[in-house]
């Protein structure tokens, strides 16, 4: 029973009226938009309930033993989020605490589930009953909450501990950005729309991508769909990872259009200049290169019209992207539709996926005349 | 190939799946001797190798130049040469492989209609043909057709090499972090 205070100082907080979303951006562009986080199963999914009773503590003073003795006796093991004790919700009841007494299945016959008397909970076990009143049935929350909104609906059913995030708890919001980051968020998000169309006027799909290093804000590559020009596997995507391959002095593939370019990015301004020195003392110019520049996407953001396939998700793992912000969903998606690429367990790289930069147009985009 | 260009697939039999794993084997020990990553890929169309892949991620600074992919554009090019549409041609070639596709390189696969893919090893870490995900059979309408994976072809040994690989140091990888499982 970890500390019993998390939940008090956390329900109720009048700043987390849920999904408040506010227009912050209004002067820079005429259709509001908001960039919220694409999080994993585990963090979106409904609060998961398991079954079980819990009693009246007729007798404050019996409460440390009684928590103490049914412990021992029922220590409801990967529950360490539950509180086992629980004010009393209403506050004209004769006794003011109420406690966990067991899971449903813990019991080995469970009999009426809804109506049991506390000898029954506790006739094998050997916990002094004195100061528990007649046990009532209740719902808990299996899993420890991840999000706000999942604390909110679990605290609804029984108290649960809750080691919050604050900045997911702000990112859900819609508010982890502030107004001049997502000014410049529009503006790459803009220069991959106007990909999308000079692919457009091509012949391809009409999905455009830009990677940029956040370090110099510069952009490293832009890219558009190429699938219709000879190779089908030219997504947006994989064009634009193989354009900061060539800016990298690499790259496996040429674009012949304008829409598709890169351009040399700076040094990592993380390197400290000593290292810097140090190499060039020795002479070894390839080192320095490599040191230089960081292994393929490393810490660069990709800004893209629409969610990526599973192919282009996948691709973005093999490069270490930093961050990925998409404009509008596909049905077929691997960044929070179909697959959570990025929060799947397992692979060796994760990141975080922003969606709704530029929606509305993103989303017209698709419906341009071919 | 001809007549196999159109309508159904005919699948290998049982002789020429183990022929063309044999090769495939053959080229990933070649790489292993090469100090390069060993994975054997071969793509195959009625008898005739159209594509045959290794990794090129450090060459091309490229990661996503596996040698799936890389067999990949081999079969388009060849598409080109031969004035084929790779629309037909793809759907009647299977891809042997000595470790298991990865996720994108699954997804790649589906994307082109290939039919069959056969496989040596399981790939813990990015295997996109069951171990980490099913791409070839998940319900994914808009992403090409679901295609058939059959695992398992001498495996053991397609993981020694592996092994025997990973035991030296790529020095253009990143520093790995340490798994906590």
């Amino acid at each position: 029973m970890a500390c019993s205070d998390v939940c008090e100082q956390n329900t109720c907080s009048p700043a987390m009226e849920p999904q408040c979303k506010r227009r912050r951006d209004a002067d820079t562009d005429h259709v509001s938009w908001d960039v919220l986080p694409v999080l994993s199963s585990e963090q979106c999914q409904d609060t998961q309930l398991l079954d079980a009773y819990a009693a009246p503590i007729t007798n404050k003073r019996e409460t440390s033993r009684l928590v103490r003795e049914l412990t021992t006796v029922y220590p409801m093991p990967g529950l360490q989020h539950i509180k086992r004790v629980r004010a009393c919700k209403d506050p004209g009841s004769p006794h003011p605490l109420e406690i966990l007494v067991c899971l449903v299945r813990d019991l080995p016959d469970a009999g009426d589930e809804r109506k049991v008397s506390i000898s029954q909970l506790l006739s094998s076990a050997k916990v002094d009953m004195s100061g528990l009143g007649d046990p009532f049935f209740v719902k808990i929350p299996a899993c420890p909450p991840l999000t706000r909104p999942q604390f909110e609906l679990a605290s609804k059913h029984w108290p649960t501990s809750f080691h919050e995030d604050k900045q997911l708890t702000v990112a859900l919001q819609g508010q982890l950005f502030t107004h001049g980051q997502k000014a410049k968020m529009q503006e790459f998000m803009e220069t991959a729309i106007a990909a999308a169309k000079a692919g457009l006027q091509e012949g391809m799909e009409p999905i455009g991508a830009v990677i940029v290093d956040p370090q110099t804000e510069r952009i490293i590559a832009v890219g558009h769909d190429c699938r219709h020009g000879g190779h089908p596997l030219h997504h947006a995507v994989m064009v634009c990872i193989d354009l900061v391959a060539h800016a990298h002095g690499g790259g496996a593939h040429q674009y012949k259009y304008a829409g598709c370019w890169f351009s040399e990015p700076s040094p990592a301004p993380s390197l400290k200049k000593s290292n810097l020195l140090n190499l060039e003392v020795k002479g070894d110019f390839n080192e320095l290169g490599s040191k230089i520049l960081p292994y393929i996407c490393t810490g660069y953001d990709l800004y893209v019209t629409q969610e990526p396939c599973v192919m282009c998700a996948m691709a973005l793992v093999h490069s270490r992207i930093g961050r990925v912000f998409y404009g509008t969903a596909s049905a077929d998606g691997a960044l929070g539709s179909k697959y959570k690429i990025h929060t799947q367990k397992g692979l060796n790289h994760h990141f975080e996926v922003f969606k709704g930069v530029l929606k509305q147009q993103c989303e017209d985009l698709r419906n341009m005349p071919f | 190939m001809g007549s196999e260009s159109e309508g159904e697939f005919h699948r290998p039999s049982p002789e020429d799946i183990e022929s063309w794993m044999q090769k495939a084997f053959d080229m990933a020990r070649e790489a292993l001797e090469k100090g390069e990553v060993p994975v054997g890929c071969l793509m195959v169309n009625s008898n005739q190798v159209l594509g045959k892949g290794s990794n090129e991620v450090n060459e091309t600074k490229n990661a996503t130049r596996h040698a799936e992919m890389v067999a990949l554009d081999q079969v388009l090019e060849w598409c080109q040469r031969e004035g084929r549409d790779y629309r037909e041609v793809l759907p009647h070639t299977v891809l042997y492989v000595t470790v298991e596709p990865c996720i994108m390189c699954a997804g790649a696969l589906r994307l082109l209609h290939v039919p069959l893919v056969v496989y040596g090893c399981k790939n813990e870490r990015f295997g996109g043909c069951g171990s980490v995900l099913d791409i070839p059979g998940d319900e994914l309408s808009g992403t090409g057709t679901a295609f058939e994976s059959v695992p398992g072809f001498r495996a053991e040994e397609a993981v020694e090499m592996l092994k025997t690989f990973y035991r030296q140091d790529n020095p253009n990888a990143p520093k790995p972090k340490v798994r906590k499982d």
